[in-house]
C-alpha cells in the first residue's frame, strides 16, 4: 500500500501538504515505468526555477530515461519554492526513495485543498487498471 | 481493420522534420500517424538532454539540430527515419516503455528480414559498435536496441507528453563518416535509398500491427503548428541550451 498521507494525480505525481508547503514527487509506479526497474536508466531531469508559478496540470519539468523523455506535471496550482537539487545528479534517489528523499519540488499551494486528486486506495485501483 | 495515416516526406529540411514530428506528437485526437522521411542536408541531431560540448562531431558539423527526443546524436545520412505518433493508451504504446519498444522493433525486424537481415534485440550481449566519448547514438546501446552483426543498426527514442507518445527510429541503410563501423544494410542492398526501402517497412508495419497504412498529409492545424515549432529547431539558443 502506498502512503496515505498524500494525494495522487493520474499523471503519477504525488503531493503532500506539510504546513504551508506542498511537497511534490513522482510515484513508485512512475519510476518503474520510466526505468524498468533499473535505477541507472534514469539519466537526466530538468526542474523549474524557484519562483515560477504553475497551474494545475502544467508541465514543470522533464525527465529522461534511457529510452524516453517524459514530462512532469504539477498536481496542484502554486508557486515553486524549491527544487531538490540532490536528484539532478543522482536520479537513482527516485528509485530508492520516491516518497521521501526523492521529492522533486516544494510549492506554495494556491489552495490547501487537494480536491480532484486520488487518495492511496483510489490510486492503487487506478494503477491496477493500467496494468491490464 | 484499423487505419493509420502514413505521411512521407523525403529530403526534407532538419527543422521541418523535427517540427512536423513534434506537431504530430501534440495532435490530440489525430489518427495514429506513421512518418517515413529523410533529411536534406543530412544533419547531425543531438539528443534533447545532450550537452553540445559532449558531442565532438557537433563542433564543426555543417547542419546541427537538437531533437525533442532523448538519447545520443545521430547523423541523418544514408538512413530511413520513421516516427509513430499515437495516444499513450493505444495498444501500440500501452504498458511499459520497454514493451512498446519490443512491439515497434518487431515490425522493423520484419522489414529487415525481407532483405535477409536477422535483427534482434541486443539483450545482454556486448557489441562491436560501442565507442566511448563520441556522444553518438549508434556507439552506445541498451538491451532494447535492434542489432545485427553484433552492431547497433537502429537508433530509437521516445517522447511522452500529454497522454501521447512519439517514437523516433533511424534505420541505417549505409554508414556515415561520423558513425563508422555500425550495422547497416549496405552488405545486403548496396546503395539502397530510403524511398526504396519504404514499401517493405510499410508492409511490415501493416502485417505486424494488423493495420492498414493509408497515405495522407498533415491537416492545416498540424502544418501550422509544425511551422511554428520548426522555428525552435532553427534557434541557436535551443541548440546550445546545454
Amino acid at each position: 500500500m502506498r502512503p496515505n498521507d498524500r494525494k495522487y494525480a493520474q499523471s503519477h505525481e504525488w503531493v503532500k501538504i506539510d504546513g504551508d508547503v506542498a511537497i511534490v514527487g513522482i510515484t513508485d509506479f512512475a519510476v518503474q515505468e520510466l526505468s524498468n526497474g533499473n535505477e541507472s536508466d534514469l539519466v537526466y531531469c530538468d526542474l523549474p526555477e524557484a519562483g515560477r508559478t504553475l497551474a494545475a496540470g502544467e508541465t514543470f519539468g522533464e525527465i529522461e530515461s534511457v529510452k524516453a523523455v517524459s514530462d512532469l506535471y504539477a498536481p496542484i496550482a502554486g508557486e515553486v519554492l524549491e527544487t531538490n537539487a540532490a536528484i539532478e545528479d543522482h536520479l537513482e534517489i527516485l528509485s530508492k526513495d520516491p516518497w521521501g528523499a526523492g521529492w522533486i519540488i516544494k510549492m506554495k499551494p494556491e489552495r490547501k485543498s487537494l480536491e480532484g486528486l486520488m487518495d492511496a486506495a483510489e490510486y492503487e485501483k487506478f494503477v491496477a487498471s493500467k496494468k491490464h | 481493420m484499423e487505419t493509420w495515416r502514413l505521411v512521407t516526406t523525403w529530403n526534407a529540411q532538419p527543422a521541418f522534420n523535427l517540427g512536423l514530428d513534434e506537431a504530430l506528437l501534440e495532435s490530440q485526437g489525430a489518427p495514429v500517424t506513421v512518418r517515413f522521411y529523410s533529411w536534406k542536408p543530412g544533419a547531425l541531431s543531438l539528443g534533447y538532454f545532450q550537452k553540445f560540448a559532449e558531442v565532438p562531431a557537433a563542433q564543426d558539423a555543417r547542419a546541427v539540430v537538437r531533437r525533442f527526443t532523448g538519447g545520443g546524436a545521430i547523423h541523418h545520412q544514408r538512413e530511413l527515419t520513421f516516427s509513430i505518433a499515437a495516444e499513450l493508451e493505444h495498444p501500440l504504446y500501452r504498458g511499459s516503455i520497454p514493451e512498446s519498444y519490443v512491439r515497434v522493433h518487431a515490425a522493423v525486424a520484419r522489414a529487415l528480414a525481407t532483405l535477409g537481415v536477422t535483427a534482434e534485440l541486443r539483450g545482454e550481449r556486448a557489441l562491436a559498435s560501442e565507442r566511448e566519448g563520441t556522444g553518438m547514438c549508434f556507439h552506445k546501446s541498451s538491451p532494447l536496441d535492434l542489432v545485427w552483426g553484433e552492431r547497433k543498426g537502429v537508433g530509437s527514442a521516445q517522447r511522452r507528453t500529454r497522454g501521447r507518445v512519439l517514437h523516433h527510429g533511424s534505420i541505417k541503410l549505409g554508414t556515415t563518416p561520423l558513425e563508422g563501423d555500425i550495422a547497416t544494410l549496405e552488405h545486403v542492398a548496396p546503395g539502397l535509398q530510403p524511398e526504396s526501402f519504404a514499401p517493405a517497412l510499410r508492409a511490415a508495419f501493416e502485417e505486424e500491427f494488423g493495420v492498414r497504412l493509408e497515405a495522407g498529409v498533415p491537416d492545416a492545424l498540424e502544418r501550422g503548428r509544425a511551422k511554428e515549432l520548426a522555428e525552435r529547431f532553427l534557434d541557436p539558443q535551443f541548440l546550445r541550451r546545454r
